[in-house]
């Protein structure tokens, strides 16, 4: 029976690190899920980027294989409104993608996620986004990464700008450009805290953020095909390993049951206080783990009866 | 590694000579989740006890250089890094009193990938920070 394989974004530990937490001490939580896998964002965790010092890279490869961990995806941006009177040419989208694939590629990455600047509240990429991944395709061809940009909060599956992503990959029959859906999509039930900024201005200016996109976990199956990865968002899980915004125990069997088995790589964004994601990822671990398996045990039982 | 706290407590100091200060200054972490390209920071504003001190008029230093509220648009290829400070230079004749002071900060992000309605996203903070050496 296929199975999901763990992971964890460092974007988890946002706030502690650099203040309370080196990239050290976040080899080793990670290590200790159980997880196979690390999520990095290239400008926060890769010192000097986009040149990381040579000491530096041998650290990365000696920690990867000490705690037995496996890069999966490289987060990357491409900041759009670069000046505040102008805005990024297909050329210069094209060269951050390419400058973030060759050091993905270097630091032993798969994936990369770019995320492009928006045009509106429903997050429409800026235009240039389409020529600049299509100048990137032979490159991430020939360094065997995959592109993804994500399907995030409050954009659902069910709209333009996913269609236009999903019309791109059949329009030039890529293997190296798909999704990546973050699960904050399915939150269902309201924020109690926010961990991507400031809690009031969101409640104040975007509402929705606040309350939930609220996609029906079924849409998942539009879509899966062209997804290789999945940031496993949540926000709140207490001490019952009940999360409050995320439906797992829906969203769980729907991936199952639609045969995913790549990541599912943590991105804990909730309250900030220090240390505190630390022992939210592992409630998430756990309280996933446990519904794959009991998934798994229905499957079997249904077989043997 | 730094404080919690964007305001750092270390680095909170009168400029100038002694007895003709010319301003104050005030260290900040990068607030921000990910590296910030200079030009995506469209300057930072300063209180301090209750008085403020907008961005336009202070100056921001990364290392040794200094920066306008333009040159920063115009540095796109510097980054200020996470686990990383900068200084906020801010002119007032005759700098601030010896002792504890209330202190804002706000710093203006532009995130490309916000809606433009949410740009520039203001982060702030607020501590209290002491001057030692008036």
């Amino acid at each position: 029976m296929t199975g999901f394989r763990y992971g964890v974004s460092l974007y988890s530990y946002t706030d502690d690190f650099g203040t309370v937490m080196t990239l050290d001490d976040a080899f080793d939580h990670v290590a200790d899920t159980g997880s196979t896998g690390i999520e990095i964002l290239g400008e926060t965790s890769v010192p000097l980027y986009p040149e990381p010092p040579a000491a530096w890279l041998d650290h990365w490869f000696a920690q990867l294989d000490r705690y037995k961990l496996e890069p999966t995806n490289f987060a990357c941006w491409v900041d759009t409104r670069i000046q505040i009177d102008r805005n990024m040419t297909v050329e210069e989208g094209a060269a951050q993608i390419a400058q973030d694939l060759r050091l993905a590629h270097k630091l032993g990455f798969k994936f990369i996620r770019p995320k492009f600047g928006v045009s509106d509240r429903e997050l429409t990429p800026d235009p240039i986004w389409e020529g600049a991944v299509e100048r990137s395709l032979d490159l991430a061809h020939q360094l065997d990464l995959v592109i993804l940009p994500e399907i995030h909060a409050p954009t659902p599956i069910r709209h333009p700008v996913t269609d236009a992503y999903v019309k791109f990959i059949e329009r030039t029959g890529t293997k190296n450009f798909g999704l990546m859906i973050d699960t904050g999509i399915f939150q269902d039930r309201p924020l109690d805290a926010w961990g991507g900024g400031d809690f009031e201005s969101i409640k104040k200016g975007a509402p929705e953020m606040v309350y939930g996109t609220k996609v029906p976990v079924e849409h998942l199956a539009d879509v899966i095909q062209y997804v290789p990865f999945i940031q496993a968002k949540f926000h709140n899980i207490d001490e019952n390993l009940h999360d409050h915004q995320i439906p797992w125990e829906r969203i769980v069997p729907m991936f199952k049951t639609l045969g995913y088995a790549g990541y599912l790589s943590s991105e804990y964004e909730g309250k900030r206080d220090p240390w505190v994601a630390i022992e939210q990822v592992r409630r998430q671990h756990a309280l996933i783990r446990k519904l794959e398996e009991e998934f798994d045990a229905a499957i079997l039982e249904t077989a043997n009866a | 590694m730094l404080e919690r706290s964007h305001i750092q407590s270390t680095g909170f100091r009168n400029v100038g000579p002694e007895g003709a200060r010319t301003g104050f200054e005030v260290r900040i972490r990068q607030a921000n989740y990910r590296s910030s390209r200079l030009s995506l920071i469209e300057g930072v504003d300063i209180t301090v006890d209750g008085v403020l001190y907008p961005a336009d008029g202070n100056l921001f230093r990364l290392g040794d250089r200094e920066y306008t509220r333009e040159e920063l648009n115009q540095a796109t290829q510097t980054r200020l890094y996470v686990g990383d400070h900068f200084t906020v230079v801010v002119p007032k004749e005759g700098g601030l009193t010896r002792g504890v002071h209330l202190i804002g900060s706000a710093i203006r992000y532009r995130h490309p990938y916000f809606p433009p309605e949410f740009q520039p996203a203001i982060v702030r903070n607020e501590r209290h920070a002491t001057i030692i050496i008036p």
